[in-house]
């Protein structure tokens, strides 16, 4: 629990422009005290050259590119394989592919170890590969101590050219993938540079779009193979290896170690242009849970290789880089209203980055912070800045750049990187001479233009209950966001004859550990009794109810509310509901409701492969996907142990809404009828405990009668 | 589209080189004591042209007075505010303006403390010559001029944090500058003026929003100390509580410094391209004129023994989050090791205990860790675990697998192989630590401050090495006992359905 000063990432600093005068007077010790030194006096030595050391390039027979530097300070070693791919390659409708594909790689294991094998073995020698793909690149990297080297260079090998995507950890990273998206809204400072990023790209375009459940839920393990197959590849590959070895005898390792990885594929495609719908404005989404309002308003900024990058950074550290910068001298300083502010020009080697003015204030100041922002950005594209401040600005920029390169891992890095984006080597010494050149004029130009407040998008996530003036009194009309994270829906997945097969065998696994096909078979009718506990948050009620099947859809349900008794019946397609005030034909989101129990009723659910017109399609080792051709889904889990069916997912038809995903997960299971059937069932909907039922009676074979059942109260 | 962000909470556990490796590093370590107590730790490495400095003050918001939680953090603060000869235009000037902002606002206080009888006109009237007493002095600043001649000078990763049980200050920079750390860092030591101070507390209070009130984690954490402990500080949040924060007074500001700032309080470290000769010349001229003092008191409040379990219920419209926590002795006890290696075998890799089961196969959760030593060791603390539950899955789901995980682990003894494996990874851990100035310096003057020798973090490894499958049995055994349990978790207002409930 640190409590830190800056969050701030100090890339640069700028000076004191609110007060220009009061630089200048030199200071003069205070009355008594010994004098103290002065910073002004001190003279630096020139700094020592920095020595950028020399990285063995090599291109392997097999076309994978290869770097070698050696560091043998301490007795590891290090590396990592760059793979041109991205989730920019994401398909529309399976957004999330690349990610998902780039955390299975590792912990799916490889044609001969699991992942936990690979787990074990690596942590046993406290070594690491790990694998992940992010926006426009893919890695799979490793470490390890270096009397390790010939055995982690082995496994990472595996998992680089042979990974095998088992069905499990494609569960676990969906498990990982559905968090995320239900947690996006939590924090609201991730909001806030979420939905700038997105609305200034265009949240159509691959660079604004987001992973949605629907999106995750949709990919599937051939996705994942035919990703990987299509971007790792030799020629596709760089490998950059740094730490304690000896760069002959390493080259010679792994050259012979990847001599049989020679698969081959077209070369990969450009990554797609920056160029969606951006809608610029001003945009709020509401927290009722923060105090602070935390904002980011700005603008698309550009590439490394603009001839005005330099300039730019300068002047987006003047207007909002370091402790000396306008920004922060203004809105946290003097005004008191901001520990986070900063403004940045971030560029990126293939793209248009962002130019973002970013912090957080207390929901009372958000319009009067606002305002001092705008103000501060006219300022600079309209009057030219001091000489104090450029110097201040140059300075900072220059004096760091030694941390580029100050360690042989970041050299390395650096170097892989410019040649994956095909920037020149020495684009850090051309960086250094621009920088150096850069004037006041410049500064002013770059801001007139490459600045376009009319066209600033503002983002404010926070409670306008306590904004004090309201959002609009800044000029511009105030767009809402709604941050509803779009639910589920289950869509049937598409099966092929592998998967249709398997899920079969796994309902025939499940019928077995139920008790039988046959004694599954055998009912025809049976009579429960449970009582239902409602959540407080939904009601917070005891209900008991009756069902009463009779096969193979005959359905009926009567319920004991505190309000009344209701009683409904549907024979399949049809059918009436009695409430205390009259009675009505089943239409609507209740018809479905009742349709979708009887496409689950547990007997017809577990004998589904027997059922006309339905589909069981296997998802992974445990879990099987059950469709017809009314549009009906749900997904059954087993337990890996006991193979009894443990949870099923389905929908919930609403009345004037979208379905919403629910859940039920099945224990205490009790024989009957040579049958284990689930006595207590939890109700999930919406992502939410909805209800615990209790069966207390269970009946089955008792010979209830058609008449009996659909006749109304 | 950005790779997305999992709410993972990152924890990292204590763990430290054997003695081989610590021969090796040993040739590269200078260290030497001021006259005025205060200590200089140099390690070389001259790999680039940087270094990094860290310093560690033995005193964190734990030492903040009753009624005046928060000071620490506010010290921490105001030391970026200069001196009298950095940030001021005419200090004499700003020093009668500074004086005239105290009484100003004593007169305020005055008024406000006739309590019922205040006379609300006239507070107003005080108010605004506060305010304008404030805003006179302001003419004096340069603004920010401290850390702005840090950064003009290419300082990186320029910080400083409050934590319970310390205050530390660090940044790097191009090594031909090292002279200048010297002279920044020794000036805000001897001439600290503490101006602005009304202005950056509004800025502290602005950082409480962020990262408390603003911020789900923010809120849990500091409800679970303050339910966990009764009457030691530790319950305290280190930024210090709101209504504390607002009535800050420079005097108290002040008054902390004399008293916890002393030389012999406090540890530095020096890593990267440095020559310890000229490091020792410099730490000589710059920091002798600090003149020594006594060490500060030591803190006598003591936890009580806990009377039972606790639960605090946090209301949140997010996703739930739960933290388990077991009271635990100081770092300084014999079980510390002990500690560690429990929070490894359930804690570190895909092979910790708690991933395996809750995120693995059980997939009830997204995060499972657990932390050794929280919130900080010199003190009895806690043992902590922080749980993510999965969509769907319930807090309570995930407490009972932690139970069940807790019992199964109690009720057996660990295996070779696993302790073997956590211990492995515990000494190539500090290896890989030991490549990079920043992390260095810390190190080296944590372990110096807290255990009195930075030879610590080698030799810690070797206290790891003796733990058996038997200590790890025991421990566990008696520390994860109900009784001294709490349980604290986010939950949406008004919603059941986790212990505890609520009505």
């Amino acid at each position: 629990m640190k409590k830190t000063l800056l969050t701030l990432l100090i890339t640069a600093a700028s000076a004191a422009a609110q007060l220009p005068s009061v630089s200048a007077p030199p200071n003069k010790p205070a009355a008594g005290a010994a004098a103290a030194p002065s910073y002004k006096d001190l003279k630096f030595p020139p700094l020592r050259p920095i020595q950028i050391p020399k990285v063995a390039t090599f291109t392997l027979p097999n076309g994978m590119k290869l770097y070698l530097l050696e560091d043998h300070e301490l007795p590891m070693i290090h590396g990592v394989a760059q793979v041109r791919t991205g989730n920019l390659f994401d398909p529309a409708d399976k957004i999330g592919l690349a990610t998902m594909t780039g955390m299975v790689i590792r912990t799916g294991g490889t044609r001969t170890k699991t992942g936990e094998q690979l787990d074990e073995q690596l942590e046993n020698i406290a070594a690491s590969v790990e694998s992940n793909i992010g926006e426009s690149a893919g890695s799979v990297s490793f470490s390890a101590l270096r009397e390790n080297t010939d055995e982690v260079l082995g496994v990472f090998k595996d998992v680089l050219t042979a990974p095998e995507f088992r069905p499990d950890k494609i569960t676990l990273a969906r498990t990982q993938l559905r968090g995320g998206i239900a947690r996006r809204n939590d924090d609201a400072r991730g909001v806030a540079e979420r939905e700038f990023a997105d609305i200034v790209y265009g949240k159509d375009s691959p660079y604004g779009w987001q992973v949605e459940y629907a999106t995750a839920n949709r990919i599937t393990r051939a996705d994942l193979q035919d990703f990987y197959k299509r971007y790792f590849f030799p020629a596709n590959i760089a490998l950059g290896v740094w730490g304690d070895f000896d760069t002959a005898g390493m080259k010679g390792k792994i050259e012979k170690l990847f001599s049989d990885f020679a698969v081959e594929q077209p070369p990969v495609p450009e990554f797609p242009k920056v160029g969606g719908s951006p809608a610029p404005g001003a945009y709020l989404a509401v927290k009722k849970d923060v105090t602070q309002t935390f904002f980011s308003i700005g603008q698309l900024g550009g590439q490394f290789n603009d001839k005005d990058y330099p300039a730019l950074v300068i002047m987006a550290d003047i207007l909002g880089g370091g402790f000396r910068s306008r920004l922060v001298g203004r809105v946290r300083t003097k005004m008191g209203n901001a520990y986070d502010i900063g403004a940045d020009w971030d560029a990126n080697y293939d793209h248009p980055g962002l130019f973002e003015i970013s912090g957080g204030t207390k929901s009372l100041s958000t319009v009067e912070t606002f305002k001092a922002i705008q103000e501060e950005v006219d300022r600079i594209r309209t009057s030219e800045v001091t000489e104090e401040e450029l110097k201040i600005a140059k300075d900072t920029a220059l004096n760091s750049l030694v941390f580029a390169y100050d360690t042989r891992a970041k050299t390395l890095r650096r170097m892989l990187t410019y040649a994956y984006y095909g920037s020149p080597p020495d684009f850090i010494q051309q960086y250094q001479k621009a920088l150096e050149a850069v004037t006041r004029a410049d500064v002013l130009r770059v801001a007139k233009e490459h600045l376009n407040p009319a066209a600033f998008t503002t983002v404010a996530v926070g409670n306008p209950d306590d904004f004090g003036h309201p959002l609009d009194t800044l000029g511009a009309p105030v767009n809402m966001i709604d941050l509803t994270i779009p639910q589920e829906k289950l869509e049937a997945a598409q099966g092929d004859a592998t998967s249709l097969e398997k899920g079969k065998q796994l309902l025939a696994r499940a019928q077995q550990a139920t008790g039988g096909a046959g004694p599954l078979a055998a009912v025809k009718d049976y009579i429960q009794s449970f009582e239902f506990q409602i959540e407080s948050s939904a009601g917070g009620m005891l209900v008991k109810e009756t069902d009463r099947w009779i096969a193979p859809t005959y359905f009926r349900q009567d319920t004991d509310l505190p309000s009344g008794k209701i009683a409904a019946f549907c024979d399949g397609r049809a059918g009436w509901i009695a409430t205390p005030q009259g009675w009505g034909p089943l239409a609507g989101a209740q018809l479905k409701q009742v349709q979708s129990d009887l496409f689950r009723l547990y007997f017809r659910l577990l004998l589904s492969d027997r059922i006309e017109g339905r589909t069981v399609n296997a998802l992974d080792d445990n879990t099987i996907e059950i469709a017809d051709t009314t549009g009906q889904t749900a997904r059954l889990e087993f337990d890996a142990g006991t193979r009894l069916p443990q949870r099923v997912l389905y929908e919930v038809a609403r009345a004037g809404g979208p379905p919403i995903p629910a859940e039920e997960v099945w224990s205490d299971f009790q024989e009957i009828a040579g049958v284990k059937v689930p006595h207590r069932i939890t109700v999930m909907q919406g992502g939410r405990k909805y209800a615990e039922m209790k069966v207390t009676d269970f009946k089955v074979n008792s010979g209830i009668q058609l008449e009996v059942i659909q006749k109304r109260p | 589209m950005r790779a997305l962000r999992l709410c993972a909470i990152l924890l990292t556990a204590a763990i430290c080189l054997p003695s081989q490796d610590l021969k090796e590093f040993e040739k590269k370590v200078t260290q030497f004591t001021l006259a005025n107590g205060l200590h200089f730790i140099v390690a070389e490495r001259h790999e680039a042209p940087v270094v990094s400095f860290h310093t560690y003050v033995n005193a964190g918001s734990v030492d903040d007075p009753s009624g005046e939680t928060g000071i620490a953090h506010m010290f921490e603060h105001m030391a970026f505010k200069g001196t009298e000869t950095i940030g001021t235009v005419n200090w004499p000037s700003e020093k009668k303006a500074l004086d005239a902002i105290e009484e100003a606002y004593d007169r305020l206080e005055a008024e406000r403390n006739k309590g019922p009888k205040a006379d609300e006109s006239r507070i107003g009237v005080l108010q605004a010559q506060l305010k304008m007493a404030i805003d006179g002095a302001e003419a004096y600043v340069v603004p920010n001029d401290y850390l702005g001649i840090i950064e003009t000078n290419g300082g990186a990763g320029v910080n400083a944090g409050t934590s319970l049980d310390s205050t530390e200050y660090y940044y790097s920079l191009p090594s031909n500058r090292t002279e200048l750390w010297f002279l920044m860092e020794s000036q805000r030591f001897l001439r600290p003026v503490f101006r602005e101070f009304y202005k950056e507390r509004d800025v502290v209070l602005e950082e409480h929003r962020m990262r408390v009130e603003s911020n789900p984690q923010g809120k849990l954490t500091q409800d679970l100390l303050a339910t966990a402990f009764a009457a030691h500080p530790y319950r305290n949040p280190p930024g210090g509580w709101p209504s504390d924060i607002v009535s800050l007074r420079r005097a108290e500001a002040k008054a902390f410094f004399d008293k916890y700032y002393v030389p012999a309080n406090i540890t530095m470290a020096i890593v990267g391209d440095v020559n310890p000769a000229d490091a020792k010349r410099m730490a000589e001229r710059y920091f002798n004129p600090l003149p020594a003092r006594p060490l500060p008191p030591r803190l006598h409040t003591e936890e009580p023994p806990q009377p039972g379990p606790k639960t605090a219920v946090v209301d949140s419209p997010t996703q739930p989050i739960v933290a388990i926590a077991y009271k635990r002795p100081d770092q300084y006890g014999k079980e510390d090791p002990v500690f560690d290696v429990i929070s490894l075998i359930l804690s570190s890799g895909r092979t910790g205990l708690l991933y395996k089961d809750l995120v693995q196969d059980k997939k009830i959760a997204l995060v499972a860790q657990a932390s050794a030593t929280y919130p900080d060791g010199r003190y009895p603390n806690l043992f902590v675990f922080f749980l993510v539950p999965s969509v769907g899955h319930t807090v309570d789901e995930n407490l009972k697998a932690l139970d069940n995980l807790l019992g199964q682990f109690k009720a057996r003894k660990m295996d070779a192989e696993t302790l073997a494996r956590v211990k492995t990874k515990a000494r190539a851990g500090v290896i890989r630590r030991l490549d990079n100035n920043a992390g260095l310096a810390q190190m080296l003057a944590t372990y110096h401050a807290s255990y009195g020798d930075w030879r610590k973090l080698f030799t810690s490894i070797d206290d790891l090495n003796q733990v058996t499958a038997d200590d790890v049995q025991r421990v566990a055994r008696q520390y994860f006992v109900l009784p001294s349990r709490t349980v604290a978790y986010l939950a949406q207002p008004g919603v059941a359905g986790a212990p505890g409930g609520r009505q």
